[in-house]
């Protein structure tokens, strides 16, 4: 059964787009988008490399800044958000999980996971972090000990461990083989499902758009599509 | 301890050997500055202290003869503080257990022991007693290598006479810190010591009843700084009693040695840490750099996850105050270790009593300012870079460099010839421009090093061979108590032992040209003379003119003089009126304000026929023969002094060769460290920005040795390029160096021989080589396959 979710927007995109300079080149990643997100949903967006999926994950979880439009986390205005703002949202409202875990490699599983509950204001406790992603045999070993699996759920618990209400989740599964992305998978439904969590997940893999609550697609920086899920389908019945 | 700490911890440790060799580098630019510092501040305390326990004098005034009497008019100059008259003369001393005589200066004290200007520190035995008229306090140093002690008689030849005295004590003054012979560069405890008599005593054996003739006295404070003008004013009040010379303290000879000795550890102790903190922020920016960028991704994750960027700098920051702390710590114990050992060294040569090496916790704090400030330097660029970020950005890759052809492409005939191999090295070293140009730095920082250290030695033994093997070559010097006619030249030519015998004739003077005043001597010496020779800057012999003068370049400096030009002479003993001279020849010389002329003009200048007051002897080398030669000497009432001038300079060598030995060593240990560590540095950041790289050419089938030698290849260039730009810049130091050390005592030339270069070259490769070891046994190991798969 689905949890609840508001239908005032906890992010909006307004007009947003973004331009990047690569060395010599400028890039248009994003044109005129335009998107809620609202508490308690697990969105699912998909599109091809170069989409601007990634992009829309980075303005939407302050690591990023737009080049036009507004941002509203609320209704607050990010784009006019001073730097020390951004990093206070960034600590205190999102948990971001990276497609290759970013974990810092000298750092055991739960030394990085204490990373994030050092700065947070009301953690969770970091042992039962990594218990809720079933880690809770691997606590002290370090990256290179871990299979990728295991290292996206320590990023996992990472996230989560700062109490987030929102988790920020770029091809979680983009580096994990089949079984281990449907258990990733499983996790982030059950986050949404148990905690409450508002997770949104980016991917160039379409099969995993049914576990979805809505879907967006994007291609070529503008978003084309979105629609709802009135049913989402277990992770344990998708196939890839 | 939080995690971010955990992990600056093993960050530290996986980086050991390319922090070990930045820590290095800044440890001895830190152990230079404490050790010298320490030094400074040892030597100068104790001879501050010193002085003050003897007060020191201001002045010392060389009279002929003085009523004393007739020195209250100068008691009451104005700048005159006080003064204390005093008999002066030079002896021979007969010790039975040595053929050899040997020198000495004779001074008087008073009778009763009252405080004094320059006065004595009794070390052993007691001050004069009423039981003997004969009563002699010894020169600590000359007592001890004798081993003279209170309660023992010595022989002294006093006024033509040998006289028995009874030595009571032996002491230390503050006025001979730095004991020279005349004519010695270095203290000789073996052949020259103060011999202290009474008052009574001297007056009665040198015929000197209440008369002196020399006083010492302390000035005022407000004239201290310039007493020219009293000095003056004071001369001309006692010139009837025949003033042969003022010295300002600042010119005394062991003062003056001592005072130049500290100055120069003032300097050195600013410009040589500075030359190692500088590579050594360099070097470290360079790291950091690294760092910054292999870390890119964890800076921009701690961004991600809600780290202020201010709190991301700072941890970065604590990787540099890491290596800046424990560079200032090892810097701060290893420099307190060798000022001691510097200490140490200046015990033997310095007699100041208080001379220990103290903690100077204000020199060590200083230091690890420096040293931090210069670490965090260093890694502001690298990590202010990736902090500007976006977090997103942060944890995206580095776009690539610009590519492009590098201006040596440009030069077709040339790049067309160069292997694969070769164009891949000079790329290599053109596209990375900081981390070319932090090497190459260093490597100029470490030659320059070398350069200035190897042409300090080749100046030394230069100055060494100009003074004492080229103008004056003679083995053993004989002084005489009063002018002679040529019968004494003859008799000395007759003497056992004696292959040569050459007369001279010393007369003190002041010299004058137009406002420009000096004081003085000139040397007679004899036509065609062999064993002082007076010699061009490429040591060409300079014939002594019939007429006229022949002036060193320091002395016709200080007068404003060049050849052609007349001084104005006015002699302190015989005919004493002015006589305009024609200086016809400027001579180069390192020491002293020597002039010279012939023999006969200068005897008849001071109204004589023909005067001696000196024998230069060349002598057998038998030592049978010597000692007969010395056995007669001991025997001549008529001699003042005795100089072995083939001991001396044997002497002096042999000091030299310890001293620039351990001065060398040490300086090839500082560049080492220089040369070593930012070759060390920059190779192995190389290796591993370019793991993927190399695991392609491994893939293709290039052995190790051969990727080794392209890195190789890659050190080499930047290494013999900055060593070559570093040559001047050592050249220059060099240069500084000589102008520091100029002054009327010595002069340092500017000297460099073929083997400075060489060696120079010859280390940086050496030292290049030795780096690259471990960076070769890092490709042996390299795991180039899992290289292959790293995400970039």
């Amino acid at each position: 059964m689905a949890a609840s979710i508001d239908r005032k927007p906890l992010l909006r995109l307004e007009n947003v787009g973004k331009t990047f300079r690569m060395g010599e080149v400028a890039v248009e990643a994003l044109r005129q988008v335009s998107l809620e997100v609202f508490a308690g949903e697990m969105l699912v967006m998909v599109g091809p490399s170069g989409s601007g999926k990634t992009t829309i994950l980075n303005i939407l979880g302050g690591l990023d800044t737009a080049t036009e439009g507004r941002v509203w986390y609320g209704d607050r205005d990010m784009s006019r958000f001073t730097p020390s703002e951004l990093t206070a949202y960034r600590r205190d409202a999102i948990g971001f999980v990276f497609q290759f875990y970013n974990l810092v490699p000298n750092l055991s599983a739960r030394e990085n996971v204490m990373v994030a509950t050092e700065i947070s204001d009301d953690p969770m406790d970091v042992d039962e972090a990594l218990r809720l992603v079933g880690l809770d045999e691997r606590l002290d070993h370090f990256p290179s000990q871990l299979s990728g699996g295991e290292q996206q759920r320590v990023a996992i618990a990472r996230a989560l461990a700062k109490n987030p209400g929102l988790l920020l989740c770029d091809e979680p599964t983009g580096a994990l083989d089949f079984a281990t992305g449907k258990r990733v998978l499983r996790l982030l439904v059950d986050l949404k499902r148990h905690l409450g969590k508002t997770v949104v997940l980016i991917t160039h893999n379409g099969a995993i758009a049914p576990v979805a609550d809505r879907v967006v697609r994007l291609r070529s920086g503008q978003i084309v599509e979105v629609h709802a899920n009135p049913e989402p389908v277990p992770p344990e019945e998708i196939v890839w | 301890m939080s995690v971010l700490h955990r992990k600056l911890g093993r960050e530290l440790r996986a980086s050991g050997l390319l922090l070990l060799a930045v820590v290095s580098i800044i440890a001895v630019g830190v152990a230079c500055f404490v050790s010298m510092g320490a030094a400074y501040y040892n030597l100068n305390e104790a001879k501050r202290s010193y002085y003050r326990q003897c007060r020191m004098a201001d002045f010392w005034m060389d009279l002929k003869k003085v009523p004393l009497t007739e020195l209250d008019g100068l008691a009451r100059l104005p700048g005159i503080a006080a003064i204390r008259p005093r008999i002066q003369f030079y002896a021979t001393v007969d010790l039975e257990n040595r053929t050899k005589p040997l020198n000495g200066l004779v001074l008087s004290l008073p009778d009763r022991r009252e405080p004094v200007i320059n006065d004595v520190v009794i070390r052993r035995g007691g001050y004069f007693s009423d039981r003997r008229r004969n009563e002699v306090i010894v020169s600590d140093a000359f007592a001890a290598h004798h081993h003279l002690a209170p309660g023992q008689w010595i022989h002294l030849v006093l006024n033509n006479r040998r006289q028995e005295l009874f030595i009571v004590g032996t002491a230390i003054s503050s006025e001979f810190v730095y004991l020279m012979p005349p004519g010695g560069l270095a203290p000789d405890r073996e052949n020259y010591g103060v011999f202290y008599l009474k008052n009574s005593y001297a007056e009665e054996v040198f015929d000197f009843d209440g008369a002196a003739n020399q006083v010492v006295g302390r000035l005022a404070p407000e004239v201290r700084d310039d007493p020219r003008e009293l000095f003056r004013r004071a001369e001309d009040l006692l010139a009837p009693y025949g003033v042969f010379l003022t010295t300002a303290l600042a010119d005394q000879a062991s003062n003056n040695f001592l005072t130049q000795e500290i100055a120069g550890l003032r300097v050195f102790a600013v410009f040589m840490p500075a030359i190692f903190l500088a590579v050594a922020a360099l070097v470290l920016n360079v790291l950091l750099g690294r760092l910054a960028e292999q870390q890119r991704t964890v800076m921009g994750t701690l961004k991600a996850l809600g780290y202020s960027d201010r709190r991301v700098f700072w941890h970065f920051l604590e990787l540099a105050l890491a290596v800046g702390a424990t560079g200032a710590v090892l810097g701060c114990g290893l420099g307190h270790w060798i000022g001691g050992w510097m200490t140490a060294t200046y015990r033997a040569f310095y007699e100041l009593p208080d001379l220990t090496n103290r903690l100077y916790w204000g020199v060590m704090l200083s230091a690890g300012a420096i040293s931090i400030g210069c670490a965090v330097l260093g890694s502001l660029r690298g990590s202010r870079a990736v902090l500007r970020l976006q977090p997103a950005e942060a944890m995206r890759p580095k776009p690539p460099k610009r590519g492009g052809a590098v201006f040596l492409e440009r030069v077709g005939w040339f790049w067309r010839r160069l292997s694969s191999d070769w164009r891949l090295v000079l790329r290599g070293v053109i596209r990375n421009r900081v981390r070319t140009l932090a090497g190459a730095f260093a490597a100029a920082m470490g030659s320059a090093l070398l350069v200035s250290g190897f042409m300090m030695v080749d100046a030394s033994q230069y100055m060494l061979d100009f003074q004492f093997k080229w103008i004056i070559k003679s083995d053993v010097d004989l002084a005489l108590k009063d002018e002679q006619n040529d019968d004494a030249l003859f008799e000395a030519a007759r003497l056992p032992g004696v292959d040569r015998a050459e007369p001279t004739l010393n007369v003190a003077c002041t010299f004058s040209h137009g406002p420009y005043r000096k004081k003085g001597a000139v040397t007679g010496i004899a036509p065609g003379a062999t064993l002082t020779v007076p010699r061009e800057v490429d040591a060409r012999p300079i014939p002594i003119p019939p007429v006229g003068v022949v002036m060193t370049r320091k002395m016709a400096e200080l007068l404003h003089v060049r050849p052609g030009d007349s001084v104005l002479v006015e002699p302190v003993k015989g005919l004493r009126e002015p006589r305009r001279v024609c200086v016809r020849h400027v001579a180069d010389s390192f020491m002293g304000l020597s002039v010279y002329a012939d023999v006969g003009y200068l005897s008849r200048l001071i109204g004589e026929e023909y005067a001696v007051n000196g024998i230069q002897l060349a002598t057998d080398r038998d030592p049978a023969r010597l000692d007969a030669l010395y056995r007669e000497l001991k025997a001549m009432p008529a001699l003042e002094a005795v100089s072995d001038r083939r001991a001396m300079v044997e002497s002096l060598e042999k000091i030299f060769l310890e001293q620039m030995g351990i001065f060398t060593g040490a300086l090839v240990v500082f560049a080492g460290v220089v040369f070593f560590g930012s070759i060390l540095n920059a190779s192995l950041i190389n290796l591993a920005e370019r793991q993927g790289e190399v695991a392609t050419l491994r893939v293709l089938g290039y052995g190790p040795w051969r990727v080794g030698s392209l890195l190789l290849r890659e050190s080499m260039i930047v290494t013999l390029v900055g060593t070559v730009l570093g040559m001047p810049i050592g050249y220059g130091l060099s240069v500084l160096s000589s102008w520091a050390y100029d002054t009327e005592l010595f002069r340092f030339p500017v000297v460099s021989t073929p083997g400075t270069w060489i060696w120079t070259v010859a280390l940086a490769v050496l030292f290049g080589l030795s780096a690259h070891l471990f960076v070769q046994r890092a490709i042996h190991r390299m795991n180039w396959l899992e290289a292959l798969q790293a995400k970039e």
